[in-house]
């Protein structure tokens, strides 16, 4: 109640201020205004009108190649998507399976790979930072191909490593990383760590940021580097965290290119990498049902929707902002 | 002075190249602008191999030299990314004018974008007199028209590895349709799916030497299969399953069906991935055995038999360092079927300029045909090329493929294999064609990579799905 009144108490000032607008200070909004238009008409232009777009197409059956066949069927493809269309969960059950390994893998391998190229006994900071970033720099599709090799089962040199340990990893009965459904998914990680440049320097950013009288302070009263973990560094870092985990959380479930390039969308194996994207992509594209493809859109955005206001209400008790936790 | 005359005549001079550029320039494009552009996409079908490419291009060239009213354009875009390539550019409005060569699958893959080439066969008094009425009949779609005049034809056969049947002291396949079998008993048997068994076990050898026939034979490492089919383990059942007789999986009614007898192919294909192991199961067929995931088992050498098509000749088994033979399709209860692939060109119902695209399309079927079908590999369709067809066909191949003795194959199967093509095709459209495939697809890797699959159920579940797709078509 009390922030209730304070937010309202709060826009009426705002208003009062705009309307004590001097001349040239209206005449600075308007530029400011007029700055930000492009902005505004290219949000209008590719994102909010195809939204809009999108919805609208939901409610028919149309078929990309003859669109001036469409027709209009209500909610018939709401009811094939959430009632009648199996691969609809299956895929969705896929994404969010692959979610659950790959996301916290990434941010706790670019959280410790952080603090270990913060570490100040680290030798040759610098050439670790450079080398850790560079095959951000890569592009996907190539990393993509490049990883295609590594995980080869007769020739890739992930099995033949594995296989100097006396474990049979290569031959018909080996690691088939790429084709054991119960396998796929450390694959498609593995791959995924191989862009994780981009969160390492966030977090590096992050740490440099830590006052390190903290630290002394909690070394002089005895703490160990765990607890100094546990007590300075990660409440101090969750609202990087808390960044890379609505970022990372959103580009998982539009994971796409990877399974796609490396299997055209078939699911291979047995449906283990048919990701909601590739669903979509496959109905809205290669199927042509652009109808049906608008529909899976919008239910994907109201899952990511959804799983980020949790996440958002959640921040309440675990992230910490300069002031405290966020209110 | 002579100085200043070398200046002068200089500058003169190359004011008039300057100008002279110009002018050709001009004349150039004017020319160019004058032309109607028409842009032929190929891709999705045969058409994409280097040799192809060049003799498409060949053709192109003499066709813009032909004329000076129509600029013919070659896009060629590679099999796997040709579909989606295709779809995306029809959704931006950048379709091209006319496609092929493409099979019944292609079309089908595309309902409602092609266009009826009736009124222009009527419009230009176009001969049709030269073709099958059955083959243009093919292309006859009701509610939508005349979709495209035959182009070519490839038959099917089967392909066999003399080499490995020579190691295995296993006698050659027949060289006649309903010839029987003498095996390696000399006993005589006819040439059915159950010799055929019964061969490919037996040619099917692993890393100890040991044949699928035996009790010690490990299946772990196999180092040669007997049996295969173009379509691979995890693509298309159709194409598969039609060695046992042609089928449908849609009935007149619109509703999903699994035949009989294709319950009985995918029965008999899992027993030889599973359990007589004399086809590649998905592993092995993704091994570098047998090309690392290619689907030209045939061409690494390590498989004995082979269901192919006509356009597999050449290219197919150019890196094969073995003799090879054609064999007559093997009968399943007393009847022979040999899957046939049928090609087209489409006009693309978008194309601003359907006049040109047609007079593109008469050459292709005309003057260009007999190029074309020799890198193609298809038989041709208009009746007046057939006449020492596989004269030039074998000329062709022995320029490009000389280690090979193009002449001394049984072609005549080739053509025999004509009179027992699959009706219903077995690339017939499905409603919801592209959708349909792909679960039908999904059923197949599953069925290839699970020695345990309950085919039985997973063909019942399938057609479950398959009716749920069709349900949603208009």
């Amino acid at each position: 109640m009390s922030t209730k009144l304070h937010e309202l108490s709060r826009s009426h000032a705002q208003r009062r201020a705009l309307k004590r607008m001097g001349g040239r200070e209206r005449r600075d909004a308007l530029w400011g205004l007029f700055f930000i238009t492009p902005w505004i008409m290219g949000f209008l232009a590719f994102y909010l009108m195809p939204m809009v777009s999108s919805l609208g197409f939901s409610l028919f059956d149309f078929t990309l190649s003859a669109p001036e066949d469409a027709r209009f069927i209500g909610l018939d493809n709401w009811q094939r998507m959430l009632f009648d269309d199996p691969n609809t969960w299956h895929s969705m059950k896929v994404s969010l399976g692959f979610l659950a390994i790959s996301l916290p893998t990434m941010l706790i391998f670019g959280l410790l790979l952080a603090i270990l190229l913060n570490a100040k006994h680290l030798v040759g900071r610098n050439l670790f930072r450079t080398l850790f970033y560079a095959p951000t720099m890569v592009p996907l599709i190539a990393a993509i191909l490049i990883w295609e090799s590594v995980l080869n089962p007769s020739t890739g040199w992930v099995n033949r490593l594995i296989s100097l340990s006396g474990f049979e990893a290569t031959g018909i009965n080996g690691l088939r990383w790429l084709d054991d459904p119960s396998l796929v998914y450390f694959a498609y990680t593995f791959i995924s760590l191989w862009g994780i440049g981009n969160a390492i320097l966030i977090n590096l950013a992050g740490l440099q940021n830590i006052p390190t009288e903290l630290y002394e302070a909690a070394a002089i009263d005895g703490a160990g580097w765990i607890r100094q973990l546990r007590k300075i560094t990660l409440p101090m870092m969750s609202p990087i965290i808390f960044y890379n985990l609505v970022l990372g959380l959103v580009l998982q479930l539009q994971y796409f290119i990877v399974p796609w390039v490396l299997t055209e969308g078939t699911g291979y194996p047995q449906g283990s990498t048919s990701f909601f994207m590739v669903y979509f992509y496959k109905q809205a594209f290669t199927f042509q049902n652009m109808g049906y493809g608008a529909t899976l859109a919008w239910l994907m955005f109201v899952v990511t929707l959804i799983i980020t206001l949790v996440l958002f209400a959640s921040a309440r008790f675990w992230v910490f902002y300069g002031g405290g936790r966020e209110d | 002075m002579r100085h200043k005359i070398r200046m002068t005549r200089f500058v003169v001079l190359s004011l008039l190249l300057v100008l002279t550029s110009f002018g050709t320039g001009s004349v150039q494009d004017v020319s160019a602008r004058d032309r109607v552009q028409i842009r032929w996409f190929v891709g999705l079908g045969t058409g994409t191999e280097a040799e192809q490419i060049a003799a498409q291009e060949a053709v192109v060239s003499d066709f813009n030299a032909s004329q000076d009213e129509i600029e013919l354009i070659l896009e060629v875009i590679p099999f796997d990314q040709a579909y989606d390539v295709l779809a995306t550019q029809i959704a931006a409005d950048n379709a091209p004018d006319i496609v092929g060569p493409m099979g019944i699958q292609g079309r089908a893959d595309f309902p409602g974008v092609w266009m009826d080439l009736d009124p222009l066969i009527q419009e230009t008094n176009y001969d049709l007199s030269d073709f099958d009425p059955a083959l243009l009949d093919f292309y006859y779609l009701e509610g939508e028209g005349q979709l495209g005049i035959p182009f070519a034809v490839f038959p099917s056969f089967i392909l066999y590895n003399k080499d490995l049947f020579d190691e295995g002291d296993i006698p050659y396949l027949p060289s006649n349709y309903n010839e029987p079998y003498i095996d390696w008993e000399g006993n005589e048997r006819p040439w059915d799916m159950s010799t055929l068994r019964e061969v490919a076990m037996v040619l099917t050898v692993d890393a100890n030497g040991n044949d699928a026939t035996m009790a010690a034979f490990d299946p772990d490492n196999i180092l040669q299969f007997g049996f295969g089919n173009w379509a691979g383990p995890h693509n298309d059942l159709r194409a598969r399953d039609t060695i046992f007789g042609a089928g449908s999986l849609v009935d007149g009614e619109g509703n999903a069906v699994i035949p009989p007898h294709w319950v009985e192919a995918e029965q008999w294909f899992h027993q030889a991935m599973w359990e007589d192991f004399f086809y590649p199961n998905l592993i092995y067929s993704q091994s570098e055995l047998l090309g690392a995931g290619d689907t030209n088992w045939f061409g690494t050498g390590n498989l004995g038999m082979w269901h192919t098509h006509m356009w597999y000749m050449g290219w197919g088994t150019a890196n094969l360092d073995a003799d090879w033979e054609i064999a007559p399709m093997p009968s399943h209860n007393g009847v022979v079927t040999a899957n046939l692939h049928a090609d087209t060109f489409g006009i693309m119902k978008s194309t601003d300029n359907p006049e040109a695209a047609f007079t593109v399309l008469t050459y292709l079927l005309g003057e260009g045909a007999n190029d074309l079908t020799q890198v193609y590999g298809g038989m041709p369709a208009r009746i007046s090329l057939q006449d020492g067809y596989f004269e030039r066909f074998i000329e062709v191949q022995q320029a490009a493929y000389p280690d090979v003795e193009w002449a001394e194959k049984n072609w005549h199967l080739v053509t025999e294999g004509l009179s027992y093509p699959d009706v219903p095709n077995h690339q017939e459209g499905l409603p919801r064609s592209a959708e349909s495939r792909a679960r039908y697809a999904r059923y197949a890797e599953e069925f290839a990579s699970d020695p345990d699959f309950d085919v039985e159920a997973e063909l019942e579940k399938l057609r479950l799905d398959l009716q749920a797709i069709y349900d949603t078509a208009d």
